[in-house]
């Protein structure tokens, strides 16, 4: 099996001939990089300061792909209730809500056998030798239909392709924005 | 009396949760929320309904990626509403129908039987896919159709799975990685870009999602018509979102009345359609699959040439995502486009596509076979996990 370069673990994989891992390492990099037909003057000058390499284009998609994950954006609430609790000695565990000690032994043991991320259940699945179907082999193939293209800015139809970093846009001005914007500010 | 049994179809997002005896479900948000406005309450299940602040929620969920992770959460969930507060279930004389995800790793499997045989000390459990309960229901109410397909696109993923005769065909089941949790998340990112920063807000951008999205049998004709101004201009909607003083819950604001001051106005354009729009093209946010329409003719065409005819005529859209306007005509249309000409293309939505699976559940469990379905107690005690591997087909 052939590790993404990207991430040492898949989250899904395998689709008979190829092996692609869950942010699509593989797929981005056989796209070919510029297919914008026209050029601004604006765009030209700043294609001349810099221009993102494929790999680091195929980092910044994936974190936003990553964050559509997310299940929240903003810091925990109760974060520094939480450290309080822990300070206490009848609230010893790691858990997040105190609770009767019966719950806490349950828990404890449970935690041990049971608790796994999903990287690790997904690994689980790849080192045992599950006959197909399984997770990781019913995930969809590409689409034969040719990728559609929406201005990043407003998310209508667009024609051209930012050069430095290979966002799409649909006017002088969503550029503008784009540039004034997020243009290269990801990239840190 | 027979003994109860509890109806458990144990969504990421939502839990519908009730005997078998009931008419329909409750629907139990499946997380454990907190609010910066209580700051020593946390909210399990549907307990937020009590809690007057719903900006900027934070959720504990028990699912990650469409599967049971966060143990811990799960079963503070399920102790309240098993308990006193909500159902009042004497577990050691009930037993439980629960739903999985299909294609369920074996770790979450082992727990799963654990917990429900030994510490809530279920009578008997029968373990199983959402999308076989809607198989079975959708057989009830239409014996003569011998397969089915159950699309069930929820909050984590979307399914496309092949029935005969109620018996999934394994091998023909796909996963398409666009569910409702991925598009309020591209929402929430579109608008904080392009108009007001709401990433925070994931209560409220959902129902901004659920109020006013929809999916479009005509994509590039609506992105023309939203680019035109005023009246001509018959997609954009104006939404309220709720301040929660005054405003409680968010609305579309009605044509032509004026703007309250310190009303905030999210302003809906090509956002509502183009946001559903992922399920059919996930490549539109560089999700390299399939979408739903593909998935149909793809899965279809994993499976014997003689199904092909009958799973064509009988397409049943479930769960959260086939809840948008639109969805079945654009569904029909697209696979009556994909479809080889000489079958037949008819596509179902279910009065409600989000209880169909546990109205399955209920269905079954009125069925003569329904106790040769189930693993008992003893049969657990006596037999171990072993009995439920070969029982429990998830
Ligand atoms: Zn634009
Ligand atoms: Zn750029």
């Amino acid at each position: 099996m052939v590790t993404c370069p990207l991430s040492t673990s898949y989250t899904h994989c395998v689709d008979l001939d190829r092996v692609v891992c869950g942010w699509y390492w593989c797929e981005i990099m056989k796209m070919p990089a510029k297919e914008q037909t026209r050029e601004s003057g604006r765009q030209k000058e700043l294609a001349q300061r810099r221009v993102l390499d494929s790999f680091t284009r195929a980092k910044r998609l994936r974190r936003q792909l990553e964050a559509l994950e997310q299940d929240n954006f903003q810091e925990d609430p109760h974060a520094n209730l939480v450290l309080l609790k822990k300070k206490l000695p009848q609230f010893d565990s790691n858990e997040d809500t105190p609770t009767t000690k019966k719950r806490k032994k349950r828990g404890d043991h449970f935690k041990q056998r049971f608790r796994k991320t999903f990287h690790m259940l997904v690994e689980e699945e790849q080192l045992s030798m599950n006959e197909p179907p399984n997770y990781l082999t019913c995930c969809m193939p590409h689409s034969p239909a040719p990728q559609r293209k929406f201005c990043a800015v407003c998310g209508f139809p667009s024609n051209y392709t930012c050069v430095a970093c290979g966002a799409r846009y649909c006017c002088t001005k969503c550029l503008g924005t784009h540039l004034d914007t997020r243009c290269l500010k990801w990239t840190a | 009396m027979a003994a109860p049994t509890v109806i458990l179809d144990n969504g990421a997002y939502h839990v519908k949760i009730g005997l078998a005896s009931d008419k329909d479900p409750r629907h139990i948000p499946n997380c454990i929320s907190k609010s910066k406005s209580e700051r020593r309450k946390q909210f399990i299940g549907n307990q937020i309904e009590d809690c007057r602040d719903l900006s900027a929620l934070y959720y504990m969920l028990p699912f990650q990626k469409g599967y049971l992770v966060n143990w811990d959460v799960q079963r503070q969930v399920w102790d309240y509403m098993f308990g006193k507060e909500l159902l009042g279930l004497e577990c050691p004389d009930t037993t439980a129908v629960v739903t999985e995800p299909y294609f369920n790793f074996s770790s979450i499997q082992e727990a799963m039987n654990e917990i429900f045989f030994e510490e809530y000390q279920f009578k008997a459990l029968l373990r199983i896919n959402a999308g076989t309960l809607s198989a079975h229901k959708r057989k009830s109410e239409n014996p003569e159709h011998r397969c089915c397909l159950i699309v069930d696109s929820g909050y984590s993923f979307t399914h496309i799975a092949p029935y005969y005769n109620s018996q999934k065909v394994a091998e023909a089941i796909f996963r398409v990685n666009v569910g409702g949790k991925l598009l309020t998340n591209h929402l929430k990112e579109i608008i904080s870009y392009r108009q007001l920063h709401v990433m925070d807000e994931t209560y409220v951008m959902n129902q901004v999602k659920e109020d006013v999205c929809y999916v479009s049998s005509q994509f590039y004709k609506d992105m023309e018509i939203a680019k035109l101004k005023g009246k001509e201009n018959t997609v954009c909607r104006e939404y309220v979102l709720p301040d929660f003083h005054t405003v409680k819950r968010g609305f579309v604001k009605e044509d032509g009345s004026k703007q309250k001051p310190n009303e905030q106005i999210v302003r809906m354009n090509n956002e509502r359609f183009a946001v559903p729009e992922i399920l059919f093209h996930p490549s539109d946010i560089s999700i390299q699959e399939k979408g739903i329409s593909e998935a149909i003719v793809h899965s279809i065409s994993a499976t014997p040439k003689e199904m092909h005819p009958h799973l064509y005529r009988n397409i049943v859209l479930t769960g959260g995502n086939c809840a948008f306007p639109g969805v079945k005509e654009r569904v029909e249309k697209d696979v009556r486009s994909l479809a080889p000409v000489e079958y037949d293309v008819q596509v179902t939505l279910p009065p409600n596509p989000v209880t169909y699976a546990w109205e399955g559940g209920k269905t079954m469990t009125e069925s003569k076979e329904f106790s040769k379905l189930t693993v008992s107690k003893k049969q657990y005690e006596e037999e171990g996990q072993n009995i439920c591997f070969d029982k429990f087909d998830v």
